[in-house]
């Protein structure tokens, strides 16, 4: 896909299936989202593993809807000791859900849109 | 898989053909809580004493852990299968002999209280290695109705297979959503699997609710009634944190009765079903 140099973000389905039929090296970043869930954790394992079998790009692990600092340290070790950036369980991101707008818009300055800053400059950086 | 025989209890409430069987399916967007409600629901109702199979289609992880059985990433075994002849719509069949019920009776695990747990099998990455046993899978579901268990299924998140007919065993489609547009928005779309001849009854499960008005906002957003709602509970976030049951870790949970009260209706309605 030529993208002109702009900036291509893509929101697989959930599961494994679309990041099974990618090929190597077609992007930068593979952004696995994780909750401080077992089953979550189980299914992120898998999606980590198989970004670095498939030699996919630099994987970089994002914990939604942490609640407190047990959430994110209990994902970390559970993913072996990996970095991760943590996102707040953050009622504005609720309140953005349910009215069914975007967070940027109707919560600029919230929590969560502070944490994923970090995000972008992660990825940034996995793009330089 | 186990290879666990035993019997169906005794005292089969479906021995005196009383008793009717519930077929549920549960679908939704992903994170709606499907694997939870269908989990507890199907160990509620193991837990009464009656023969209850869970099917679990998601190639992912994450039923299991619902009812209380370790994962596995193992499918029905090969033997399951035999090459169809040719002209046969499907490569695969059951093996001669081999039917729906003796299947699940020789294939599912069993876990707490009873419950039986049946699935093609969990990925890695590719799911072609699963195929001889996701032809045995849709196989055993297509003649499930001639079994005497109550079928729970919990479909992955998403469209695709419920509209592949995945399933189609259900006489019930349960629709779980939460509160949010695109958790509703999917469950519109799944509402469809209500439409036409044969086509099962669906209802919505409000799941993850905060306000009292939010299983109306499902039900206007959805166009679907909502049979249950469960609110936003701190002991479903502990659970799944610990990766136990729901059930096991908090049984007078917020959740947890508001299923024994989904339970209680899903009986009541299929009393009164002709």
């Amino acid at each position: 896909m030529d993208i002109d140099g702009g900036v291509l973000v893509a929101d697989l389905e959930a599961g494994l299936g679309t990041l099974s039929r990618l090929e190597a090296g077609p992007v930068d970043a593979v952004v696995v989202v994780v909750e401080p869930t077992a089953k979550s954790i189980e299914v992120a394992t898998r999606a980590i593993d198989l970004a670095a079998e498939q030699q996919l790009g630099e994987v970089i692990v994002v914990v939604n809807r942490v609640t407190n600092e047990d959430d994110e340290a209990h994902v970390r070790s559970a993913l072996g000791g990996r970095e991760v950036i943590a996102v707040p369980d953050d009622p504005e991101v609720i309140a953005a859900d349910r009215a069914g707008v975007g967070l940027l818009d109707a919560a600029p300055q919230s929590p969560a849109v502070a944490a994923l800053m970090t995000l972008t400059d992660r990825l940034a950086g996995a793009a330089a | 898989m186990t290879s666990a025989t035993q019997p169906v209890s005794a005292d089969d409430p479906f021995e005196d053909g009383v008793s009717r069987r519930l077929r549920i399916a549960f679908v939704g967007k992903g994170g709606a809580g499907k694997s939870s409600i269908a989990g507890t629901l199907a160990r509620l109702l193991a837990a009464g004493g009656e023969p209850v199979v869970c099917l679990d289609s998601d190639p992912l992880p994450g039923l299991a852990t619902s009812l209380g059985i370790a994962t596995s990433d193992a499918g029905i075994p090969d033997e399951a299968v035999e090459e169809a002849p040719e002209g046969e719509r499907a490569r695969y069949r059951l093996a001669t002999g081999l039917t729906s019920e003796a299947a699940i009776r020789r294939y599912a695990d069993t876990g707490p209280d009873g419950v039986r747990f049946l699935q093609f099998g969990k990925t890695r990455g590719h799911v072609a290695p699963l195929m001889r046993s996701q032809f045995a899978f849709r196989h055993i579901v297509a003649d499930i109705d001639d079994t005497p268990w109550h079928v729970i299924g919990d479909l992955p998140a998403g469209t695709r297979q419920p509209f592949f007919g995945w399933a189609g065993f259900a006489h019930l489609v349960l629709v779980v959503a939460e509160p949010a547009m695109s958790s509703m928005l999917s469950a519109k779309r799944l509402a469809r699997l209500g439409e036409g001849e044969n086509a099962p009854l669906v209802a919505a499960i409000a799941n993850k609710t905060r306000r009292d008005d939010d299983a109306d906002l499902v039900s206007q957003a959805t166009g679907l009634p909502v049979w249950a709602s469960a609110p936003v509970d701190p002991a479903v976030r502990e659970a799944e944190h610990l990766g136990v049951p729901i059930i096991d870790h908090a049984p007078d949970s917020p959740t947890v009765q508001a299923l024994r009260s989904l339970l209680e209706r899903l009986h009541n309605e299929e009393r009164s079903s002709p």
